[in-house]
Formats: structure tokens, sequence, C-alpha cells
């Protein structure tokens, strides 16, 4: 709070100095750049190409028998039976599966990279409880072979997440699955920021251990609604700017505060939230939180217990992203029952998702969302895999604000596509050609389509 | 809600309480995956009679009760090793955890600490884990303590075996070297070989007469002892090829009865591994590189296989995972283990890697056995009854009765659905 006072100040003598000199000259305008690290992501060479006569999973909640799936110039063109196209690669799709490439909404690749090393270990900025000023991108190792390892996976897209050991952790960003050399020749175009913050155990072990604020969960919250205030009288600050200038008014800018323009992104509804939050009583605290900051609270990660308010996760449109069994390493994740992900689905206008904080699972989100339909099955649901993949494609694009890009086999939409071996949520399902905006990036059975990072290359 | 009332009630009548006497039961019908050299028996019947096997395809049948498998997949129970099962409930709550002791040395044995009533031990028979090979954490020191062998009954008598070999851990240090570790363990077994050559050249020497009462060792020098007999396995975690090696060349030394566990780049020394016989316990599905396992991939366990090295499985990461080795077995499959090997894996082969007489279903055997739905490998199956010791046990945890709870219709707050 106390670094603003000052240009408050400013902003107050500015304005009432101006008052009197209405036809004053105006200064030029202070412009925020909100994209300073811009994508420089360029699709892979492509063609069109059709994959014949496979079992397709839209990921609108539909399943195509015989069907194929048309692309070209990088978008799906069409999904249907007997489909022709003149000059398209042909694919046979006999016995296999088709379904949107696969997206995960947390994913610490490249920040926690493999090899597991201290000069790498660039996930948690742990220096104080309130870090929004950090960009996960800036930590981003794109050699990690982790990337390659989930590309033949099916992901397609990924959130890369600051880690959890503070209650703003930073921001998030999406990447594409694709290789490249550098963070931006991934960084998924137009997609927004995400901010992650943290709710419960981790927070408060962290600081607490030092002595310093937050130690219990009280801390949690307290920390969360000052930060709050101070972002929205910043915002207020800058509304004043944009409008008295607007107005033709010769107004000082208010000072620069990279933390706070993150936090001021999130109420300007630019920056989605991304809260690692497991418990029910936590999860419904931080809704309120959003309402009495005037923010949406966006997806909570890890959710272990989302199925104890599954219907207000609905109701108040949160999704919430889940392991299907992960448990028991902490307190907040003793109450996981398997069948977590398909209660919170069940629910009208729920957004369940699956995702992995994993460099391991990531490579299996198909089968991760499997063990739940199974599991649930067994338990009085009946889900369908057409149902199922929704977890890992459109639910997750619309976690991060993607919903209109990726996530689905749409007409006009990116043509992010895995053909798998077979239904992909058998533990001896695997993904045999994965595309990326309608160009192949994998391909199990030729080398050529199999990308290799700086780090494994020439190693003996 | 109607959704969940018929599965309640049929839950309600699958759940099987655990019966306190183990009486005799015929399976009969069943596909028996024996993990002997008889293979895969089709329309089999197996006996079961005090806590252990007694019969299979018996001319008649008198038994108490007989169940009819109607064709499904009868295999050993899953044996799970090399975690923490039953001395950590929650692995951030300190007062829960007794896996391990910074003073923790050689002779360190954690079964007195071990909670058969802890959640993780319910919810593993989920699995098909019907035994457990624990190994503790250990301390500081270079050896971790004894494993110890413990059934998923959940009962007071779980532990079958303590002391049952010693586990090591070499490798990659975050401080100092790792020269030092392969030097202090040899070290150890030199001048403890020694020692013993010296007390049997002096006893040699006494006349019958006037033999001495011979010093007894000292706890952690009978470990050796027992070590350098080959009596107990030295169970080594390692992964870089050069560990293996130094490892296979200390096994060839002292003789010893050597497990390499983790074994991230056994490929690169797969030939090795095979002639000297040194079994490793992997998990299958680490893939991504570590300087010290640099070209692990989901094929290891396959390419492991085919050089003749005998291979046995293990759940990566958390304790509280163990449920999911069967498809982590499955993952093995698809990448090239066949379906009976990836069942050994799981099954016999863990048991053999701690000589422990379990994991396959022959006369004489323990009853430790699992009807599966269908295929046990495959995310869709699902057990159907379990046995240990001869005795039937359900597979419902508290992760059950939390989903009931709330998924269950009522005007009252949930706490009063119980």
């Amino acid at each position: 709070m106390q670094k603003f006072i000052p240009s408050l100040l400013v902003a107050a003598i500015t304005v009432s100095l101006s008052a009197c000199m209405q036809s004053e000259k105006q200064d030029k305008k202070v412009v925020i750049n909100k994209n300073p690290y811009p994508s420089t992501y360029q699709v892979l060479p492509s063609q069109t190409v059709l994959i014949k006569n496979a079992t397709v999973l839209t990921g609108t909640g539909e399943r195509i028998d015989n069907a194929d799936v048309l692309m070209s110039n990088g978008k799906i063109e069409q999904v249907g039976q007997g489909l022709t196209a003149n000059n398209a690669v042909e694919v046979d799709g006999s016995g296999k599966w088709i379904t949107p490439g696969v997206i995960d909404v947390h994913s610490h690749l490249g920040v926690y990279p493999s090899p597991s090393a201290e000069s790498h270990s660039d996930g948690n900025e742990a220096t104080q409880p309130n870090t929004s000023e950090v960009w996960a991108e800036h930590s981003i190792w794109p050699q990690d072979p982790g990337f390659q390892a989930a590309r033949a996976g099916g992901v397609t897209t990924l959130q890369i997440l600051p880690g959890s050991a503070n209650l703003f952790g930073g921001r998030g960003v999406t990447l594409r699955n694709v290789p490249s050399h550098t963070m931006q020749g991934m960084k998924f175009p137009e997609a927004p920021y995400g901010l992650k913050m943290a709710c419960g155990e981790n927070p408060k072990r962290v600081y607490g251990g030092r002595k310093i604020s937050p130690s219990t969960r009280m801390g949690n919250m307290a920390g969360y609604r000052m930060a709050w205030s101070e972002a929205t009288e910043y915002k207020r600050a800058w509304d004043k700017y944009e409008t008295d200038y607007a107005a033709g008014k010769n107004p000082e800018a208010p000072s620069r505060d990279i933390e706070l323009d993150t936090l001021k992104g999130v109420l300007d509804g630019e920056i989605l939230i991304h809260n690692h939050c497991y418990k029910a009583e936590e999860m419904a605290m931080m809704i309120d939180l959003g309402k009495e900051f005037n923010y949406h609270s966006g997806t909570f990660h890890h959710a272990i217990e989302g199925y104890k308010i599954a219907d207000k996760l609905a109701e108040n449109g949160n999704c919430a992203a889940m392991w299907p069994d992960w448990w028991g390493f902490k307190m907040e994740a003793y109450d996981m029952v398997q069948e977590n992900v398909a209660i919170v689905d069940s629910k009208p206008n729920s957004c369940a998702v699956v995702h992995s904080d994993s460099g391991t699972t990531i490579q299996r989100l198909n089968q991760e969302a499997g063990k739940v339909m199974y599991r649930a099955n067994e338990n009085g649901f009946d889900i369908k895999p057409e149902q199922a993949i929704t977890w890992i494609t459109l639910n997750s694009a619309k976690s991060l604000g993607l919903a209109d890009k990726t996530g689905s086999l749409e007409t006009g939409k990116n043509a992010d596509v895995v053909l798998w071996n077979q239904n992909p949520f058998s533990v001896y399902a695997k993904a045999e050609q994965v595309f990326v905006d309608g160009s192949k990036v994998y391909d199990r059975f030729d080398e050529k389509y199999q990308a290799k990072s700086d780090f494994m290359l020439g190693q003996k | 809600m109607k959704l969940f009332k018929s599965s309640l009630i049929a839950l309600a009548l699958t759940s099987c309480a655990s019966f306190a006497h183990a009486e005799s039961i015929a399976i009969t019908n069943a596909t028996v995956h024996t993990v002997t050299e008889q293979g895969i028996l089709t329309n089999a019947t197996v006996v079961i009679d005090n806590g252990v096997i007694t019969a299979i395809n018996p001319k008649s049948i008198n038994t108490d009760s007989t169940i009819d498998a109607m064709g499904k997949i009868l295999t050993p129970g899953l044996i799970g090793s090399m975690n923490t099962l039953g001395l950590v409930e929650v692995s951030a709550v300190s007062r829960t955890r007794d896996a391990g002791d910074k003073k923790a040395d050689i002779t360190f044995d954690a079964s007195t600490a071990f909670n058969p009533k802890s959640a993780a031990v319910a919810y593993s028979r989920k699995g098909g884990i019907t035994t457990n090979i624990v190994t503790p954490r250990g301390g500081e020191k270079m050896f971790k303590g004894q494993a110890f062998i413990a059934d998923l009954s959940g009962e007071y008598d779980s532990i079958v075996e303590t002391n049952t070999a010693v586990i090591v851990d070499i490798g990659a240090k975050s401080k100092g070297s790792r020269a030092l570790t392969i030097q202090n363990l040899r070290n150890k077994l030199e001048d403890r070989q020694k020692a013993l050559a010296k007390a049997e050249k002096k006893q040699a020497e006494v006349k019958d007469d006037k033999k001495k009462e011979v010093k007894e060792p000292k706890r952690d020098e009978k470990v050796l002892n027992a070590l350098l007999a080959g009596e107990k396995p030295l169970i080594a975690y390692a992964d870089r090829a050069t560990d293996l090696l130094a490892l296979i060349k200390l096994k060839q030394d002292f003789k010893l009865d050597l497990v390499i566990v983790n074994a991230g780049d056994a490929i690169s020394v797969a030939g090795q591994l095979a002639s000297a016989k040194v079994p490793v316990i992997i998990s299958t599905v680490d893939n991504l590189p570590s300087f010290d396992a640099l070209h692990q991939s989901l094929e290891s366990a396959a390419k492991l296989i085919n050089s003749g090295v005998t291979v046995a499985f293990k759940v990566n990461g958390d304790t509280h995972n163990l449920y999911q080795l069967r498809f982590d077995a499955g993952l093995a499959i698809a990448n090239g283990v066949s379906k009976e090997q990836a069942l050994a894996a799981v099954t016999a082969n863990v048991a053999d890697a701690f000589n422990y007489d379990a994991g396959r279903i022959a006369v004489g055997k323990k009853a430790d056995l699992v009807l599966w739905s269908a295929d046990p490998f495959e995310l869709s199956t699902h057990v159907e009854k379990m046995w240990i010791d001869g005795v039937e046990h359900s597979t419902e945890s508290r992760h059950d009765s939390l989903r009931n709870r709330y998924t269950t219709e009522s005007d009252m707050p949930r706490a009063y659905t119980k």
C-alpha cells in the first residue's frame, strides 16, 4: 500500500491543477504495452490432410463413427462421413480414433525442466508472498525434453504456471507444443495471460516457516485482500488518467507498478485467474473474494474437494482442474475421491478439467481422464468417451480462454488433432500422429517428425 | 439423483466383509494366470484352504464354498515394493510419518510402526495389491535400514517378515562425491569379511576343549554377515551405468545377493546385468532424463527383458498411488512387454527379488489371489474379489464413503449422511 500513496498524491495534485487549465496542451499519452514479449510462433509447414474412417470424438460431446477429418490451411475444414478433398494427404484411420489436441492447463515444463537441476529450478519466486510481477514465460527453458515427451502423448497446447509457494505466484503463459529455441517461438498467439494464485498449506508453510505473513489460512486471505484492495486503487488511478486524458485534460500518469499491472489486468478482465486450491471451504471463500473485488475467480487447480461444492462451482462458472487419483501427500489432499471429476462434471454448466501438474502424467492425460470415467461408471455414472474427452480438450480450452480457437474439431477452429492407435481411454492407447494448426508435429512411425531437444543431442 | 440410488444398493450387496477364518473355497471356471511354467489355465479350478492353495483342477470339489469365476482372470495378488505404505498416512503431516529417522542405520527396522489401518492400505487393495515390501527411507547414513513384508489385510497381524533386505543408496549426491559411497560400501564389506576370516581362523586354532566363548558380533555386524553369506538381499538405489557396473563388481567380489532399484541407465549395461544375474526393480513411467539416467524410455522395460534381465515393477513417486501398479504394468505392455512378463514383474519377480515365496499360483503357495472383472492391466477393469492368506477382503476405503456421502441426496447437511 505504501508504495502507492505518492502516485495518488501526484495524480490528485495534477488533476486539481489541470482543472483550471482546460485548454492546456496534452502531453504524449502514457500507454502501457500489454504484450512486450510477443509470440513469434510460426505454423510449421503443412499440407491439406484428410484422415479417413476413424472413430471421431469431436470434443463437443459428440462421437462420429467411421468419420473423416479434413484439415487445410491450419484449420479444421470439415468433420463427417465420406469426405473427399483434392490434393490432400490421405491417412487411413481405420480402427483408430481421432480427438482434438490434448490441452494441459497446469504444467511446469520448462520452468521445472528435466534434468532436474538447481540451475533450472525456475518455477517459484518464493521470496515474498505476492509476486504478481513475475512471469513464468521469463523462466522457460524451451529445451526441456519434457515438451517432446508431452507431444508424443498428444499434447498440443499447455499452460505453464509458476509454482504455488506464493499467494500470488505470477503470470502463467500458454504455449503451443511445438519445438522452438525461444519461448516466444512457442507462445500461443493471442492467448490471455493467467495469474497463478495459491490457497492453503503451501504459502502458509513457506512464509510461516520464515516467521512472516502468511502463517495461517486467515493470513492467506488477508494477503489476497490487501493486494486486491491496492490493485483496485491502482486501477482507479489509471482509469481516471484515461478518462481525464480522453476529456482533453493533461493528467499526469500514475507511476507504473509491474506487480499491480498484473492484478489490474485481472480486474480489467484481461488476465484469467488460475488458483491452486484444494479444499471446499477455501474455494467457496475464493469465489466470494472475487465478488468482493469484482473479478472472476477463474479455474481452481487441484480442486481435490471439488465434488463437495460441485453445485457452487457450476453456478459461479468456475472451471475445476483435477487429478484422477493423487492424494495423501498433504492434509488438503486427504479427501480425494476417484469420481471427483465426474461429480464436478455432472452439474449443468460445469467445467471439469483433468490436468497433470507433472512431466510424467502430461504424457497420458487421455488415460488420466479414462481412469475417472471408468471408476465413475462403476459407481452409478454413465459417462461416454465423447464426454470424457472434453475434460482434456474443450473444457481445458475454456479454462484458458481459448475455446474459440482450439479444443474441439469444429469447422474453422485451429486444426489441433491427435490420431490414436485405438480408444484413447485404453491403457494401451498411444498417439500415432499429432497436428498443431494442421501441421504434423509428431509421428510415432516416422523419425522425421520426432523432435529432439538440444540437451539430448549427442548425449552418449 | 436417481442415478446413485441403484449404485448404492449394489455397493451394499457387493461389499464383502472380511471373514474371521479362512474357510475352504473352490474358485471354479477361472482363467488362471499362474505365473509358473504352467502358464495360463482355462476353465480351471483353484482350491484354497487354511490360507494355502491346496489343489488346482482337483478331481472332485469338497469345500465350504464355491465361487464361479465365469471365465474371468485369476492372478496372484500383486506385490508392491520400494514404498512406505503403512509408515506414512499424510506425507506432509510429520506426526504421521515413521519411514525415516536421522539416526537410522543398517539395523533400522520400521515394521513396528506399520499401521494396517492406514487409509492407504485399504485404498491400495483397489489395485489388487495383496502384499507389500515396505522400504524405510532411513536417515543420513548410506544404509537406509531394512525392508519388511506386510500383507494388505488391514489386520494387526499384517507383518509377514521383518529384516528382509538391506537398503543402500548409491549414486548422485547433492553434496560430496558418489565415489565415497561406493568406497565406503566396499570398505565395510571388506573389513567385515576380514574380521570373519580372522575369527574363523582363531576359532580353528584353539583346541576343541578350550574353545572360548566366541565374541558375539554386534547387531550391525550381523547384518553385514548376512549380506556376505548371501542370505539377505542388498537392495541398491542407483541409476548411472557406472554405478550399476560398480555394484555388479561388488556382487562378484563379495558374492552378494544384489538387486538394483530405479536403474535408470540400465539399458546401457543390460548385457552385464543379465550375465551377472542382477534383477532390477524399475518404474515403467520414468522416461524423462536426469544426468544419471539419460537414456531411460518407456521401452526400457521391454529392452531389459529382451536382454535377459529379470525385471520387477514399482510405482514411482508417492506411496499413496501404489494402487496404480497394474496400470504402470499396462503401460509397459503398450511399449513392448508381453502380458505374461508384465504380470510376473508385479508378482513373482518382486517376490523373488526379496527371496519371498509368493507371487505364483501353485499348490502349496500362499493363497493371495485376485479375481479381475477382465484384463488386469486395463483402466476399465476392477478387482471383483481378492483373497489374502485365503481370506476374502473388500476393496472399500474411506474414499468410497466420501463419494457416497456427496452423491446421496439429503435435506440435511452432509454430515448426517454416514
